[in-house]
């Protein structure tokens, strides 16, 4: 019931071992090359090149091409060059499996038929955004997954009222966030009213009543609860080609509200319910 | 029965995860610690058959932790029971260092039952 790769499912489904699937990573890793290595290879850039791109990564929160492209190492065709090759001499673990003898090729399409119908759950839908920007596929991402997981695992019934782009966060009676890192940085935020509070703790406690348990942990249910989210929206990046990583959750504070600084887009998605009300807000970094 | 370490920020998850292996009766769950540094010292105290511990949390987090715990001991059994779990990278950097399952969350009991009674 959450966002998976196909090694980790057959995995999971107990299809091959830790063991078998180590052997069929280690063959990936010696034939699927970086984009340094592969622009070496076709003489586009030198090692020194590479080294430099590398290091000024530590710096500059961009992908290896883009960084390449921007210090004038390659062009932009030469970086689609690259990745074209790339992207052809690509090994997928399905067939890293076979060729090391976990699984056969019949039992890899059975497998992965089921790993399509177990991920189906997850396809994005579209959300409409109020304006043009950029990663706009990843925004519309993070509110379909959002929305899918206050369903299946909050079990709240609403409906999303279209998103909004807002200079500061409503003052609600919970509000927690994570960071992202990587590819892209940003906040998620999601608010919360005290029914709403209630549902969620009841979800993931897995509990018909709440009402004797401690504020500690009724905050503790909504900060696992974007986890899960964000945990998952970081594993439905990577199928974007955006790598993100996430923070430990956190509560944050509000008295009337919080202002989003100048320069950040703050993206919010209202939600609509019978009982109480909610927010998911997106605050993108410039 | 086999005894179990939990390692989670998370008191919900913890509390959920307790619940689970108490009442399949398999399990006894012996300590319950909050982030990779607890997993080291309860591990060294308490001597688990099993550790299930979250990869994200705030301090020490739960690859560091797994790092060093398979350097005091191969032979420790780590699930990494985490919300990053589909995220490859992630998943075969834990598989790789030592760990013998990483579960999704969300998870479902019979999932975790059937990895943890594998062991």
């Amino acid at each position: 019931m959450a966002v998976k790769f196909f090694g980790q499912f057959l995995v999971e489904q107990g299809a091959i071992s830790r063991e078998a699937l180590l052997k069929a990573i280690e063959l990936q890793e010696s034939v699927n090359k970086s984009i340094g290595d592969i622009a070496i290879e076709m003489g586009l850039m030198t090692q020194a090149d590479v080294e430099q791109v590398n290091l000024a990564q530590r710096s500059e929160d961009l992908r290896f091409g883009d960084l390449a492209v921007k210090m004038g190492f390659l062009t932009s065709e030469a970086l689609q060059k690259a990745l074209q090759k790339q992207s052809e001499s690509h090994l997928y673990i399905g067939k890293a499996i076979v060729m090391t003898g976990g699984l056969d090729a019949e039992q890899i399409d059975q497998y992965l038929a089921a790993f399509k119908a177990d991920q189906s759950l997850y396809a994005t839908d579209r959300v409409l955004l109020p304006s043009e920007l950029k990663h706009q596929p990843l925004w519309e991402m993070m509110a379909d997954l959002s929305y899918k997981m206050l369903t299946r695992v909050a079990r709240l019934t609403f409906r999303p009222v279209p998103c909004e782009i807002v200079k500061r966060l409503e003052d609600f009676h919970i509000i927690a966030a994570m960071d992202f890192t990587g590819d892209v940085r940003c906040r998620y935020v999601f608010s919360a009213s005290e029914e709403v509070q209630t549902q969620v703790a009841k979800a993931i406690l897995s509990q018909e009543e709440v009402s004797h348990e401690p504020k500690e942990v009724l905050d503790d249910t909504v900060m696992e609860f974007i986890n899960v989210v964000c945990g998952n929206i970081a594993a439905k990046s990577v199928q974007q080609g955006i790598a993100l990583d996430i923070l430990p959750p956190e509560l944050l504070t509000s008295e009337g509200g919080i202002d989003i600084p100048a320069g950040y887009t703050g993206l919010n998605f209202p939600i609509c319910l019978a009982d109480g009300k909610a927010s998911i807000t997106i605050i993108i970094y410039p | 029965m086999k005894k179990v370490l939990l390692v989670d920020d998370s008191i919900s998850v913890a509390r959920q995860l307790e619940k689970i292996l108490v009442e399949s009766g398999d399990f006894q769950v012996v300590g319950q610690g909050k982030n990779g540094l607890d997993a080291i010292k309860m591990f060294q105290t308490l001597h688990p058959d099993i550790i299930c511990m979250d990869m994200n949390m705030p301090g020490m987090d739960g690859i560091t932790a797994l790092r060093t715990l398979m350097s005091l001991d191969k032979t420790v059994k780590v699930v990494m029971i985490t919300s990053l779990g589909g995220v490859g990278d992630k998943f075969n950097e834990a598989i790789k260092l030592g760990a013998m399952n990483v579960i999704s969350k969300p998870f479902e009991a019979e999932n975790v039952l059937k990895i943890l009674r594998g062991l």
